[in-house]
């Protein structure tokens, strides 16, 4: 009678007890690999990340880049993702991931475009600006010149 | 150095869009009147130049790398104001181009780097540069850089103390004055050494050239000390 109540005590107890025990599972699965870089094409290596599935508040994943400044997660349950990244010195980022049916990545971020048209765009931009602020300027100073002599 | 969208909090670049906005403003005033028929040309050229500049990444050690700023030259060439709105202007396209920096940390970009940075450039110099002006001029652009270094870190580091959840969990940027001011403050006085070395050598070509602009807020004006070391033919020119 004694043996039967401690064996029920013991299979009663079994179900939260068997809760310590951590098992693993190995698998493999299609995985997100975003690489982060400096424009010098240094990883930005060790730096802490959070990557939100759209809409909600809390992050999915968090954690650091790996030596080569990867970030690795999984796509389940979501299409768009939105990964922040900050390093103590004040780099970083916040991107929107978009991952299609067809596990294609598209990464919303201009500095991982092409960064020479964009300069020259850029040097055409402020030589045009200033190249009005002169055509402006002359006209200004010509027609108050006029003036004063007329 | 740039500040990303998404590290500082609207407490912190609300009132700075206000802050920058009067000082944009106040500075086509003075630019307007400063600028000559002959500096439009040399502020675009010279504008364009430290806007690729500024996207040369030099690596430094610890992994991380960063670029010269350019605004103490501006600022030496062209005076603060003027080298606001330019490197205003900067930062501008590099936010909208290439993501660095971006539009809602613009202002707090432009009133470090952009007027500070100019400022303590054309300050240093005009203590310094009746002693000796290449000195002046390399002590002028490494002490823009960090005193540009040395505001960025220390918004950065105030952002935990502006803006965190009831938990406390930072809502913008994560990390405290005792991280960020090492952090940004230390690898930029190495690249102050660099940057120094590019604007002396930048400055001494624009002097041979007699492009040093003597009108409005510029260093070289003739009110300002350091007109001395104007080459005479400068200033009968």
């Amino acid at each position: 009678m004694k043996n039967g109540l401690l064996a029920a005590i013991l299979i009663l107890l079994a179900p939260p007890l068997s809760a310590h025990d951590l098992r693993h599972q190995v698998g493999a699965a299609e995985a997100v690999v975003v690489k982060l870089y400096y424009d010098g094409g240094e990883p930005f290596a060790y730096e802490s990340y959070e990557l939100y599935r759209e809409g909600e508040d809390l992050p999915a994943q968090i954690g650091r880049t790996d030596a080569r400044g990867r970030i690795v997660f999984l796509a389940d349950h979501s299409n768009a993702w939105q990964l922040k990244t900050h390093s103590e010195d004040g780099h970083g980022l916040e991107a929107r991931i978009e991952v299609s049916a067809m596990g294609a990545v598209t990464l919303e971020r201009g500095a991982f475009a092409e960064r020479y048209p964009r300069l020259l765009a850029g040097i055409a931009v402020i030589l045009g600006l200033f190249g009005l602020y002169q055509l402006f300027f002359k006209s200004k100073l010509a027609s108050r010149r006029s003036r004063v002599q007329g | 150095m740039h500040i990303p969208d998404g590290f500082i909090s609207p407490q912190t670049y609300l009132p700075a869009y206000a802050v920058a906005g009067c000082a944009w403003v106040y500075a086509a005033q003075r630019v307007r009147q400063a600028l000559g028929d002959e500096t439009v040309p040399r502020l675009a050229v010279l504008t364009a130049l430290v806007y690729a500049l500024s996207l040369v990444m030099l690596p430094l050690p610890g992994g991380t790398s960063a670029h010269v700023l350019g605004v103490g030259l501006l600022a030496l060439l062209f005076g603060v104001w003027t080298a606001f709105l330019a490197y205003s202007l900067v930062l501008a396209l590099q936010a909208l181009l290439f993501g660095a920096g971006g539009l809602t940390a613009l202002p707090i970009n432009a009133l470090a780097m952009g007027l500070a940075g100019a400022a303590a450039a054309v300050g240093v110099y005009r203590l310094l540069a009746p002693r000796h002006e290449t000195a002046a001029v390399a002590l002028a652009a490494w002490g823009s850089v960090t005193v540009a270094a040395l505001l960025i870190a220390l918004v950065l580091g105030v952002q935990p103390l502006i803006a965190s959840a009831p938990d406390g969990t930072p809502r913008f940027f994560p990390f405290g004055l005792a991280i960020t001011l090492p952090a940004v403050v230390l690898p930029h006085l190495l690249l102050g050494v660099a940057e120094a070395a590019l604007t002396v050598l930048v400055w001494r070509y624009a002097k041979t050239r007699g492009w040093l602009a003597r009108s409005g807020d510029s260093p070289h004006a003739p009110h300002a000390p350091a007109a001395q070391s104007v080459p005479n033919e400068e200033r009968q020119g």
